[in-house]
C-alpha cells in the first residue's frame, strides 16, 4: 500500500484559498490587535497600557518618555486632562477604574525627561503665533517639536506669564516643570504685543504661516469660520484655535500643527491626515477571573510607590481567550488573526520556503477556539483550507501525514472487517468502534460487541475500520471520498443499519454520510442500561471531553450519566464540555508535530492530578503514553483491565489479532496468518527507538526478509552489527542486527530516510 | 565538470559488503528527493554498488535536507 508523494518542488501551481474579502471577513473577527479601552479613548493616543506597565514595574522614566511623546507640557496636561481613558477603563465595570491621570501626574513629577541629543535642523518655513492660553501654549510646543522657526507674539511680559495664562489651577510644582520645558525651547518671544490688526498686518509678510489663539482670532475676525477639525480658516489664510478644556486644547494644537505641516508643504490641509483622535475599539477582555480592587488612596498626589501600586491594578486588557485554552496558539505565540494572515500568505508563496507549513499542520482542528473566542473565530477552518489547498496544488509534503494515512489504509484493508451478526443476513444495527479502539483496547471492543449482540434485537453487525477522518484531517479529499465509499458499500451490505459509534469523532464523520442514522454507544447504553457486574474505580476521575463531541451536548450528558450510573466520582475541570482542549491526536498534530502535540497533552493533563476518564480512545492512549493513568468509559463499563499503552507496532498487531479472533470465534472463519520463516528479537532500546521513529516491526521484518533473499547487507567491524536496508514505498528502512541463530535476528537499531539514494557513476 | 558533492564519508576500512566479501570504499552516490538531486560521497561496495547511509547521516543532514525540501 502506498500513497503518492508530491511530485516535485518545482511545480508552481496556485489556487487561492480564500478571496481577499473572505480573508478580511475572517481576520476581522479576531479583536486581539484592537487597542485597549483606555488607549482607544485617548484622542492623543497615549499608550496607556504600556505607561501603566512601566509604572507598575517602577520604571517612571520609561513611562515619562511615553507621556512626553503625546504632549509638550505634561504638567498642565496631567493636571487638567479630562481623562476619558479612566471613563473607558475596563476595571470601571467592576468598580474603581485605574487612576490614570493621578499616575500621569506622578510620572510627570518623578519620571526623568530624556533630552533629545540630536540637534535638529530647523525647517525653512517660518511661523508666527499670536496670543496666549492653552491652545497657543500647546501649539507653540508642537511647532517647536516640529522644528519650525517660531515667533510668539503675546500680551504677557515674560515666558512665565505666557505659561501661566494656560495654567489656571495647575499645582505649582507641575507648572514649574512645564516652565522649565518652555524656557528650554528655542522660541522667539515678542512680549507685550498689542495683538491687533495693525500688528498682524505689519508682521504678516515676514512669516510663511500665521497661527492665532482663539481669543485673537475672535477679536480680529468675529465672524471667522475656521474649520473645527483642521483649525484652518482658508478665507483669511490663518490657523486658528478652539476654546475648550486642557485635553481639547492639546488635541486641537496637534491637529493645528499637522495643518501647519500640510500648508508649509503647499498641500491641502485636509489630505493625508490619517485617523486622528479617539477611536472605537472592539476589544473583548474577560474579567470573570478578575477580583475587584479599590483604587489605591492617593491623598492629593501619588508618590512613586503609590503610583506603582495603583498601576499594578491595571489588568493590561487584551483578548487571549482562545490562546489561554489552546497549547498550539500558545506555542506559536500568535493570535488567530496574525496566524490567518501568515497562513494565507504562505499558501500564496509560489517558490521558496513555506515557513507556515508547520503551524498549518500542527493545529488539532479541534474547534476549541471557536467556542472560547467571543467572536467564534474558526482557526480549524483556516488550517483545514490551507491543507486542502496544499494538497490540491501539490505543495503538501507527505512526510507529516504519511504514517497516519498508511495506518488508515491498514485499518481499512488488512484490519478491515464487515460482518452481520451471525445468524443474520442484514442487521438493525452495526457497531463501529473506531480504528483507535481496536488498536488500543481490542478486548474492550470484543466485550462491547458481544454485549450489544446479546442485548439488542434485530442483529448487530460489526465494522472494524477507520471512519476516514484521518484523510480529512490530512486535507486529502480524494482519499476521504474513497473511504466514505468503502463504508457506504459496507453499510449497504449490512442493510444500512443504525450505526452505533464507539468514538465521537467517528460519530460525527459517519453522520455526514447521506441517510446515515448514527447513535453513540454511550447514548445507547444510557437507554438499555449498563451490563451486569460493572464496578466503579475508587478514586475520583477527571473527565476529559473529546473534541469530537464539541457542540454535542447529548453525548457530553450521556457520558456523565453513564459515569454516575457506574458510581464514578467525576471531577469537572476548567475547560470541560464544549471548551475542552484536544489531547494532541486531533488534526494529526501528533504525527505532524510531536512537540506541539505533546504540549497539547500536557495542557490537558495539567487540569487535574486525578486519573482521566475519556470517551475517545485517542485521548485515552495519549494520556497513558504521557504517563497518566487513563480509562476509556467503555473500558470501565466492560471491565477490561487497563493494559499498558501499546506502541505503534502493537497497535497494528492488536487490530490484526482482534479481527482474526472475532472471525474465528463468531463467524468460524480461519484467517491464514502470514508467518515469517525467521524470528526477530528486539533490544528494549530498539523497540523504543522504533516507536519514536515510527518504524514498525513489519518494516523491520520486510528489511530482513529482503536481506535473506538477496544477501545484501554490510558488516560494520566497529560495532559488530550487520546492516540491511530496503526501500518500502517512499521510505528507505535500515536495520542493524546481530544473528542469534540460523533464522533468529536480534535488532539493535532501526532508522529511515525518505530521500532515495542511488549509486553515481563518476 | 565535477559534480559538487554535499557530503563525503570515508568508510575507513571498517565496513565490509556481506554479499561480495569486500571492503566498502568511498564512492559517488546521489540523493534524490522531490525531483531534486544531491551528489554525495558515501561508503559503497566496489563490486555490487551497495550504498551505505549511516544512521548519524540519515538522522542528521539527510533529515534536515528532507525537511527543507518538503517545505519548498
Ligand atoms: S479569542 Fe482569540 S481569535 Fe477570538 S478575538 Fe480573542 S484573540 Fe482573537
Ligand atoms: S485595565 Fe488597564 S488596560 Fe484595561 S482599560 Fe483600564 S487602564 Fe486600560
Ligand atoms: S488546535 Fe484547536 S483550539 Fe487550537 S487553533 Fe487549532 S482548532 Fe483552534
Ligand atoms: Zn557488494
Amino acid at each position: 500500500m502506498q500513497i503518492e508523494e508530491r511530485g516535485s518542488t518545482h511545480v508552481y501551481r496556485q489556487i487561492k484559498m480564500l478571496t481577499e474579502e473572505q480573508l478580511v471577513q475572517r481576520e476581522s473577527r479576531c479583536v486581539h490587535g484592537q487597542p485597549a479601552y483606555c488607549i482607544a479613548a485617548c484622542p492623543l493616543k497615549l499608550d496607556v497600557k504600556a505607561l501603566l506597565r512601566a509604572v507598575a514595574g517602577g520604571d517612571l522614566d520609561g513611562a515619562r518618555k511615553l507621556y512626553d511623546r503625546i504632549a509638550p507640557f505634561p504638567g498642565i496636561l496631567s493636571a487638567g486632562c479630562g481623562a476619558p481613558c479612566e471613563a473607558a477603563c475596563k476595571l470601571g465595570e467592576l468598580g474603581d477604574s485605574v487612576s490614570i491621570r493621578d499616575i500621569e501626574r506622578a510620572v510627570t513629577r518623578f519620571g526623568a525627561r530624556r533630552r533629545g541629543t540630536m540637534l535638529r535642523m530647523k525647517k525653512k518655513k517660518t511661523v508666527a503665533l499670536f496670543g496666549s492660553g492653552r491652545f497657543a501654549l500647546f501649539l507653540a510646543g508642537e511647532l517647536h517639536k516640529k522644528a519650525y522657526p517660531l515667533t510668539v507674539f503675546c500680551a504677557e511680559a515674560d515666558a512665565a506669564a505666557f505659561l501661566n495664562a494656560a495654567a489656571d489651577g495647575v499645582p505649582a510644582d507641575l507648572r514649574e516643570i512645564d516652565l522649565r520645558l518652555l524656557l528650554e525651547m528655542d522660541i522667539r518671544f515678542v512680549f507685550q504685543s498689542a495683538l491687533d490688526r495693525a500688528q498682524l498686518d505689519a508682521q504678516r509678510a515676514a512669516y510663511d504661516l500665521v497661527c492665532l489663539s482663539p481669543a485673537c482670532y475672535r477679536t480680529l475676525w468675529p465672524d471667522g469660520e475656521a474649520d473645527p477639525a483642521l483649525l484652518y480658516d482658508p478665507a483669511h489664510g490663518v490657523v486658528a484655535g478652539l476654546d475648550g478644556g486642557v485635553l481639547d486644547a492639546a488635541f486641537a494644537a496637534k491637529r493645528a500643527a499637522r495643518t501647519v505641516d500640510r500648508l508649509a508643504q503647499g498641500l491641502d490641509p485636509a489630505g493625508a491626515r490619517g485617523a486622528e483622535g479617539a477611536v472605537e475599539t472592539h476589544l473583548y477582555t474577560n474579567t470573570d477571573d478578575i477580583t475587584r480592587t479599590a483604587r489605591v488612596p492617593c491623598d492629593g498626589a501619588y508618590d512613586r510607590d503609590g503610583a506603582s501600586s495603583e498601576a499594578k491594578r491595571c489588568i493590561q486588557c487584551e483578548c487571549d481567550e482562545c490562546i489561554r485554552g489552546c497549547a498550539y496558539l500558545r506555542h506559536y505565540r500568535k493570535s488567530p488573526r496574525v496566524l490567518t494572515r501568515e497562513i494565507y500568505n504562505n499558501v500564496g508563496i509560489i517558490m521558496g520556503d513555506h515557513m507556515m507549513n508547520k503551524p498549518i499542520n500542527a493545529c488539532a482542528l479541534c474547534g476549541q477556539c471557536t467556542v472560547t473566542c467571543p467572536n467564534g473565530y474558526d482557526m480549524a477552518e483556516i488550517c483545514q483550507l490551507a491543507r486542502k489547498n496544499m494538497v490540491a496544488t501539490d505543495k503538501m509534503p507527505l512526510a507529516p501525514h504519511e504514517f497516519a494515512l498508511l495506518d488508515m489504509l491498514f485499518s481499512n484493508n488488512e484490519a478491515f472487517l464487515c460482518r452481520p451478526q451471525p445468524g443474520f443476513e442484514t442487521c438493525r444495527y452495526v457497531f463501529f468502534p473506531g480504528c483507535q479502539a481496536a488498536a488500543v483496547a481490542p478486548g474492550t471492543v470484543r466485550a462491547a460487541y458481544l454485549d450489544l449482540c446479546t442485548r439488542l434485537s434485530g442483529g448487530v453487525g460489526l465494522i472494524l475500520g477507520c471512519c476516514g477522518v484521518i484523510a480529512d484531517w490530512a486535507g486529502r479529499d480524494a482519499l476521504y471520498d474513497q473511504t466514505r465509499a468503502l463504508l457506504d458499500r459496507s453499510l449497504a451490505r449490512l442493510g444500512d443499519p443504525i450505526i452505533i459509534a464507539g468514538c465521537p469523532t467517528c460519530a460525527k464523520a459517519l453522520a455526514a454520510h447521506p441517510g446515515a442514522d448514527v447513535v453513540g454507544v454511550w447514548s445507547l447504553l444510557c437507554e438499555i442500561g449498563l451490563p451486569e457486574g460493572t464496578h466503579a474505580p475508587e478514586r475520583p476521575l477527571a473527565l476529559h471531553d473529546a473534541c469530537g463531541a464539541r457542540g454535542d451536548a447529548a453525548t457530553q450528558a450521556a457520558i456523565r450519566m453513564l459515569a454516575a450510573r457506574l458510581g464514578c466520582r467525576i471531577e469537572e475541570t476548567e475547560y470541560s464540555g464544549d471548551r475542552s482542549p484536544c489531547c494532541g491526536y486531533g488534526g494529526l498534530a501528533a504525527y505532524a508535530n510531536r512537540e506541539v502535540a505533546a504540549e497539547m497533552t500536557q495542557s490537558c493533563l495539567a487540569r487535574s492530578d486525578a486519573p482521566y476518564l475519556t470517551y475517545c480512545m485517542a485521548c485515552r492512549d495519549r494520556f497513558a503514553r504521557a504517563g497518566r493513568e487513563s480509562r476509556h468509559i467503555l473500558e470501565l463499563i466492560y471491565g477490561a483491565a487497563a493494559d499498558e499503552a501499546p506502541d505503534i507496532s502493537q497497535k497494528r498487531d492488536n487490530r490484526r489479532a482482534l479481527k482474526r479472533a472475532l472471525l474465528r470465534e463468531l463467524w468460524q472463519e480461519e484467517q491464514t496468518e502470514m508467518k515469517l520463516d525467521f524470528e526477530v528479537l528486539y533490544t528494549d532500546d530498539a523497540r523504543r527507538m522504533m516507536d519514536a521513529r515510527m518504524i514498525l516491526t513489519e518494516d523491520v521484518a520486510a528489511v530482513l526478509q529482503d536481506m535473506r533473499e538477496t544477501g545484501e547487507a554490510i558488516f560494520d567491524g566497529e560495532s559488530g552489527l550487520t546492516i540491511a536496508r530496503k526501500r518500502i514505498g517512499n521510505t528507505t528502512f535500515w536495520v542493524k542486527f546481530t544473528r542469534e541463530g540460523d533464522a533468529v535476528y536480534r535488532v539493535h537499531s532501526a532508522y529511515s530516510h525518505r530521500m532515495n539514494v542511488v549509486r553515481r557513476q563518476s | 565538470m565535477e559534480d559538487r558533492t554535499y557530503y563525503s564519508i570515508d568508510p575507513r576500512g571498517k565496513l565490509r559488503c556481506v554479499k561480495c566479501g569486500v571492503s566498502l570504499v568511498k564512492g559517488g552516490a546521489r540523493f534524490l528527493y522531490l525531483d531534486n538531486g544531491f551528489p554525495v560521497e558515501l561508503p559503497v561496495c566496489p563490486k555490487c554498488g551497495f550504498v551505505y547511509v549511516p544512521e548519524e547521516l540519515a538522522l542528521g543532514k539527510v533529515l534536515a535536507v528532507e525537511k527543507a525540501l518538503e517545505d519548498k
